[in-house]
């Protein structure tokens, strides 16, 4: 009896490997039929990706929308993409990660769609599309913006205005601390990444996007004079942060903020999303300027497509790409999702979007340069380092210099596989 | 888990009188040598199963050890590098230390208070049964749902924290999840909470078997509570024991999901167990190598301790 314990205890601390080769393949069936894989989970973005394959049925397309969860989406889509029979098209982000899966030809060359339906895209979006042999790779259809949100009522309450440039928003906080309320929250708990966007803000508005993005190739170091300058400014803030931001997971914090015991949060527009009765009440400005010699960049996590490289029919397959991509199908998830996010296509009709939506709109069409996000930059791995410093930090900002040391130490070895 | 442990309770009941039974040794064997053709396909069925989904895997493991894949190319043979990294990675050592850690709080919290339970419990009396249904009904949630009950009493503005000023003791108050001192020690209770009730199930079955006479005996002749237990009561639980014993080892050395759930190894690996490690690294990080080769030393050690444990309480029994 116990000796079957013992096997079964084997197995399973023994099956992680074995569960992923064993995953491969049986997804989509032998028919024509294409089957979208998506991980987006809750009901108005699901809806909206069914309404979408529902209509691409209607106008004699065969398709099937394949819904899983985002944790198991993400540990089985290197699986797929080396699968013989994979889904045939994949709901993913732009960025590194997807770009180095272009890097190692795993990835369908949709260059001929970018050529035709995409051609009127701007070339930032080009770019982030595009892997390290010239081929475009992915097909973005929306995104969104970040900013430092609030609530009006709350700004009212307080008498605050809206500052832009960092020196205001010290003093705003410390105007706001002065009445009793805590004047920031994050959720830097479990999965710290509102935390790890503090870090992204404020290296883009001190060293820049270009800096940014070679900091998170390993072309800088974490422990350089660059990345101590935004622990510096970083280390202004603390205090203004709400106590209980160490415990709370990125849902979490929005209590606090939505019941008026915090006045402002970092984040995407997808607090939309949690916030979904208090819409009207929300407003956000952009992350204050530190420098102003800085060209201007903000984060603008991009969403859409990509096909694996081995799809059964690499035609039908840029045709649903295609279809995906267009301006209907752009606004149609877009509108139906409520998430916040906006078409990519610059000829997609936005009149439909609210005040604030429009506000976000605005915000990326005036910004010199857009970034993703750290884990989009850079790759899961890397992140994983990020929160370990930002959320040491958080707890103890007068080991700076070790946080500093060990995060370059953790980051080494990961570049230098990546590199491999 | 369930099945194993109603055989488990059944165990020490047919006591040492079953054992000195005069059965002909030969009987059984000759019977076995009638087995019937089909029940061989069946087990040849299961074995065929057993093979492909959990010794195989198992087995490819250990050579995915030894490389280094993504998931994505074919694994790439690196000999023992994995192992040699991971002698260098801290949070290695963290989550090995927070392991031990959580073997001797685990087992130790678990068996001294389901044992406690149990001889509290075992008596009947008037409502009894609430008591002992109301302290194996955490036994009931999955371990998923008992992290994220956990995780909400211990939210900074949580029951845990207002008992505690409740009570006049504020400076108490923690950030249980986020303070990585205690962190591994908060989840800790959690798990034992859930635990106990199991591990008090099992003794009281055992002590359903013991003989009162002897418990009698031993108070006619002026023995304590205390020696009645110690010296009467314990030694005929000592197939409940070894039953415990290992199903406990085996259940901490096999925790994930109530750690996962609570705090996902943080703040920053302070309560990072193997398991949550090799996760971490599978499937966020898609080293499956590496992961492979953390779940070699995972089996390593468990068995290592399984067959250390067994050894020494069949020893014990002879």
């Amino acid at each position: 009896m116990q000796g079957l314990g013992a096997a079964g205890l084997a197995a399973a601390g023994l099956g992680t490997a074995g569960c992923v080769t064993g995953g491969s393949g049986s997804e989509s069936s032998g028919s024509s039929t294409l089957t979208l894989q998506s991980s987006l989970v809750d009901p108005n973005s699901s809806g909206a990706m069914q309404k979408l394959v529902d209509l691409y049925n209607e106008r004699g397309g065969e398709a099937s929308l394949n819904t899983v969860a985002a944790d198991t989406f993400n540990a089985q889509l290197p699986t797929y993409l080396d699968s013989d029979n994979p889904p045939d098209v994949m709901v993913y982000f732009a960025g590194a990660i997807t770009q180095r899966y272009g890097d190692r030809d795993k990835l369908l060359d949709v260059s001929q769609l970018w050529a035709d339906e995409l051609s009127e895209y701007p070339d930032s979006l080009r770019e982030l599309s595009t892997d390290s042999k010239d081929r475009q790779i992915f097909v973005p259809t929306n995104y969104y913006w970040w900013g430092v949100f609030y609530r009006r009522s709350v700004f009212d309450q307080l008498g605050a205005t809206v500052p832009t440039t960092w020196t205001d928003y010290l003093t705003l906080c410390e105007e706001i601390q002065a009445q009793g309320m805590a004047p920031l929250i994050t959720g830097a708990g479990r999965d710290p990444w509102p935390l790890v966007a503090w870090f992204d803000y404020l290296n883009l508005r001190i060293n820049g996007a270009e800096f940014h993005r070679a900091l998170l190739r390993g072309e800088h170091r974490f422990d350089g004079p660059e990345v101590k300058a935004v622990f510096t400014e970083f280390a202004k803030v603390l205090p203004y942060f709400h106590p209980s931001s160490r415990s709370y997971a990125y849902q979490e914090a929005i209590t606090p903020f939505a019941q008026g015991d915090a006045a402002m949060y970092l984040m995407g527009a997808l607090i939309t999303d949690v916030l979904p009765d208090d819409v009207d009440d929300l407003d956000f400005f952009q992350f204050p300027i530190l420098d102003p010699g800085v060209p201007v960049a903000e984060e603008a996590p991009t969403n859409g497509y990509l096909a694996p490289a081995r799809v059964r029919d690499p035609d039908a397959t840029r045709d649903l790409l295609g279809f995906l991509a267009s301006d209907e199908a752009q606004v149609i998830y877009c509108r139906d999702s409520q998430s916040s996010s906006v078409p990519t296509s610059p000829t997609a009709d936005t009149s439909w979007t609210s005040e604030l939506v429009q506000k976000g709109l605005d915000l990326l069409g005036v910004a010199d340069d857009l970034t993703q996000f750290f884990n989009r930059d850079s790759s899961e791995e890397l992140q994983q380092t990020a929160y370990t410093a930002c959320s040491r930090f958080l707890a103890e900002p007068g080991n700076v210099d070790a946080i500093l040391a060990e995060w370059q130490a953790a980051a080494e070895p990961i570049w230098q596989d990546q590199s491999a | 888990m369930t099945s194993r442990s109603s055989s488990a309770v059944a165990e020490p009941a047919p006591a040492a009188a079953d054992r000195r039974a005069p059965g002909p040794a030969a009987r059984p064997r000759r019977r076995r040598g009638r087995v019937p053709g089909t029940v061989w396909v069946f087990l040849l069925l299961a074995g065929g199963v057993e093979a492909i989904w959990i010794f195989w895997p198992a087995l490819s493991t250990f050579y995915f050890s030894l490389t280094s894949w993504d998931g994505l190319d074919a694994p790439r043979f690196i000999g023992l590098e994995n192992f040699t990294s991971m002698a260098r990675d801290d949070v290695f050592h963290t989550a090995l230390r927070n392991n031990a850690v959580w073997l001797a709080g685990f087992a130790v919290g678990s068996v001294i208070l389901g044992l406690a339970m149990a001889v509290a419990l075992d008596r009947p009396r008037r409502g009894v049964g609430v008591y002992r249904a109301l302290i194996y009904l955490p036994m009931v949630f999955s371990l998923l749902v008992t992290g994220l009950f956990w995780r909400v009493m211990y939210q900074p503005e949580g029951p845990v924290n207002a008992i505690l000023a409740a009570i006049g003791l504020e400076s108490w108050q923690r950030q249980w999840l986020a303070d990585p001192d205690i962190v591994l020690l908060a989840v800790l209770v959690a798990a034992v909470w859930r635990q106990v009730g199991y591990v008090m199930v099992l003794y009281l079955a055992g002590l359903k078997a013991t003989d009162p006479a002897l418990a009698d005996a031993a108070r006619v002749d002026g023995c304590s509570a205390w020696q009645r237990f110690w010296h009467v009561t314990m030694p005929q639980l000592r197939g409940v024991n070894t039953v415990v014993a290992a199903i406990t080892v085996i259940d901490a050395l096999r925790t994930f999901d109530v750690v996962w759930s609570m705090t996902g190894g943080g703040p920053y690996n302070s309560s990072e167990l193997l398991s949550t490690y090799m996760f971490r690294q599978a499937f966020t990080n898609q080293a499956l190598g590496y992961s492979s080769a953390i779940a070699v030393v995972i089996f390593v050690l468990t068995l290592g301790f399984i067959v250390f444990f067994l050894r020494r309480s069949f020893a014990e029994q002879k």
